[in-house]
């Protein structure tokens, strides 16, 4: 038999009673139209939902075991280092990892996820519906922060457990290797060594190290509206990224060097100061690192920062989006 | 009044092509009518068009020039795009997703949800017959089970007029055979389709109206039945018709001025022998 359209909902086994005898005296037609919203938070989740769904089918996730493995193979080189050594180096190479592969994720993961829908063609099957260009753009960017804000708990995860199990098991070979000591210079000892493990700056940190790879997905995405392969995304963003960690000290020396300059030279500096972020201002791992704590304000000023980038290069990929001929 | 379902004023769309001075004009003062519940079919050879008029009717591609609505609205507007389906030529949709995934995720997309989004994704899955493979993912489907996702997808939200970019394509003659009888059942519920296609034989079989396209222009355009009747002739098709009949039509023919161009045995069609050598189950339930 060729298959036939229903002519009422009579399969929709799932209403109950009331709800189907409503249904089946409307028309097919009347039951399923919805009114169209300008702007529906929920048509964003939906492409958000897809967009994660996609990266974790694809196993992006597989980036943490080279996270683990190199955790792990940091512990075993530390065994030699003294405990203040040992958590400076913990510290350094995880937080350094983390936000090294954070960057990586956000700028490896956005930069396929236009061309990949336009060379599937389903990006026309997306837009053909009464979905407008900014919502898609906001949902896949959406699904790739979520994607991010998984990684990074992750790897947060497995460093502070790691952190927590190195301090326990120094706890106690400071309390066996002590054993002889006055009770003051045991607490001495303990507190010394705590205060060297965890401290609370970590989070800041890690929030900041989440806004720089948020920052550099945004950037990604707005590349990637008008580039002409994922490839060429990639290595502009890799571009960016180096500039990005260079450009503070090159403002340095030109700013030190000819101060006189003029209102043209300033206008320049700051577009390029747009086009190339200065990543260096969120590279807060050094202080950490260093035991020192990372004022409240620098954080704000950081963090707004973080955000603002990521507005304006969310705005601009819309711009080159709007009109982009699928 | 009646509103157009699809109404394509002096449409022009140029492209320009990098590095060059010349442009290449894709298409060139198109003017086109789609009535509600009409099949119009859209043809012509690759590069004719076709697409990117389809395109400019989605709104997925800015015209140079003209105008072009959906049920009054014009096409740029998102809300023109509420009461649309579309399925474009080989779709491949994402792998990752399984067949009752994918009609969920477009289903949200048009803002169903809960009970209404599961009452029409059993149904639509019922209607393409991907019920047994709604938990396979999209990557293990077939060609013609892509098709049919894809024309599952865009009717996801009841639309009032469905747009396919060459429905079958790559499909075999029963997927075909299969995507015809829906185009004909959407076409029953008074759905308007809007298709371009090569298989001129189905265009011919389901379309109420065609405009064929060639370099961009608008070449010919109207009723199926106005462009194919040949004025000054007429066919005859007799059943269990006797030599001795036959002979004495040729007689009378013979008497006047009429000439009898060809006498011989009424054909099916290729696609019909395929159908029948391949399924021989249906042969005769779908026998015409």
């Amino acid at each position: 038999m060729p298959p036939t359209l229903p002519k009422k909902m009579k399969t929709a086994n799932d209403l109950d009673g009331k709800k189907r005898r409503h249904a089946s005296a409307k028309s097919v037609v009347n039951s399923f139209v919805v009114k169209h919203r300008p702007f529906s938070f929920l048509r964003i989740a939906a492409i958000t939902g897809n967009t994660l769904t996609e990266l974790v089918r694809l196993k992006v996730f597989y980036f943490l075991l080279i996270f683990a493995l190199l955790l792990i193979a940091n512990s075993l080189f530390m065994a030699r280092l003294s405990f203040q050594q040992e958590f400076q180096v913990l510290k350094d190479v995880s937080l350094g990892a983390m936000s090294i592969f954070s960057s990586l994720l956000a700028i490896v993961a956005t930069a396929q996820l236009i061309p990949r829908d336009l060379e599937d063609r389903t990006i026309y099957t997306i837009l053909a519906k009464p979905v407008p260009r900014h919502e898609y753009l906001m949902g896949k960017l959406a699904g790739v922060l979520l994607l991010l804000a998984l990684s990074i708990l992750a790897m947060s995860a497995l460093f502070l457990v790691l952190l927590f199990v190195r301090e326990h098991i120094l706890v106690n070979e400071t309390l066996r290797a002590t054993a002889s000591l006055r009770p003051e210079q045991i607490q001495e000892a303990l507190h010394s060594l705590k205060a060297s493990a965890f401290n609370a700056n970590l989070f800041p940190g890690i929030v900041i190290i989440y806004l720089k790879a948020a920052l550099l997905a945004a950037l990604t995405l707005l590349i990637s509206t008008f580039a002409s392969s994922n490839i060429f995304t990639i290595l502009v963003m890799v571009f960016v990224y180096f500039i990005g960690h260079l450009e503070a000290t090159a403002r340095e020396y030109w700013l030190q060097d000819h101060s006189s300059c003029g209102w043209l030279v300033k206008a320049f500096l700051a577009l390029v100061a747009l086009a190339f972020p200065d990543l260096q201002l969120f590279n807060l791992v050094d202080d950490i690192v260093a035991g020192t704590a990372i004022p409240m304000t620098l954080f704000t000023q950081t963090a707004v920062l973080g955000c603002v980038y990521t507005s304006i290069y969310l705005f601009l990929a819309w711009v080159a989006f709007q009109g982009k001929e699928l | 009044m009646i509103e157009s379902a699809v109404a394509v004023k002096g449409l022009t769309k140029v492209f320009p092509i990098p590095f060059r001075r010349t442009k290449l004009v894709a298409l060139r003062d198109l003017n086109l009518e789609v009535a509600p519940g009409q099949v119009y079919g859209l043809l012509g050879p690759n590069g004719s068009g076709k697409s990117t008029a389809l395109k400019i009717i989605l709104g997925l591609v800015a015209a140079t020039a003209g105008t072009s609505k959906i049920f009054g609205r014009d096409s740029r507007e998102v809300r023109s795009r509420e009461a649309v389906g579309f399925l474009p030529e080989n779709p491949y949709f994402y792998k990752y997703l399984t067949g009752q995934e994918t009609l969920r995720f477009y289903g949200k997309l048009c803002g169903l949800r809960g009970q209404k989004l599961k009452a029409r994704t059993n149904e639509l899955l019922d209607l393409v017959r991907l019920q047994d493979a709604r938990n396979r993912r999209l990557g293990g489907y077939s060609k013609g089970m892509l098709q049919r996702i894809g024309l599952a997808q865009s009717l996801i939200q009841e639309p009032k007029l469905v747009v396919l970019d060459e429905p079958t394509a790559g499909v075999d003659p029963a997927g075909s055979r299969e995507i015809r009888d829906l185009i004909l059942d959407l076409k029953r519920r008074g759905i308007t389709v809007l298709l371009s296609s090569h298989l001129l034989a189905q265009v011919q079989e389901i379309c109420d109206r065609v405009g064929i396209l060639a370099h961009g222009i608008l070449v010919r355009e109207g009723r199926v039945h106005d462009l194919l009747a040949i004025e000054n002739q007429t066919e005859l098709i007799l059943e269990n018709a006797s030599p001795e009949v036959l002979a004495q039509i040729s007689a009378l023919l013979d008497k006047s001025s009429t000439h009898l161009i060809e006498q011989r045995r009424p054909q099916t069609t290729l696609e019909r022998v395929f159908l029948d050598a391949t399924h021989p189950s249906e042969k005769n339930e779908n026998r015409k």
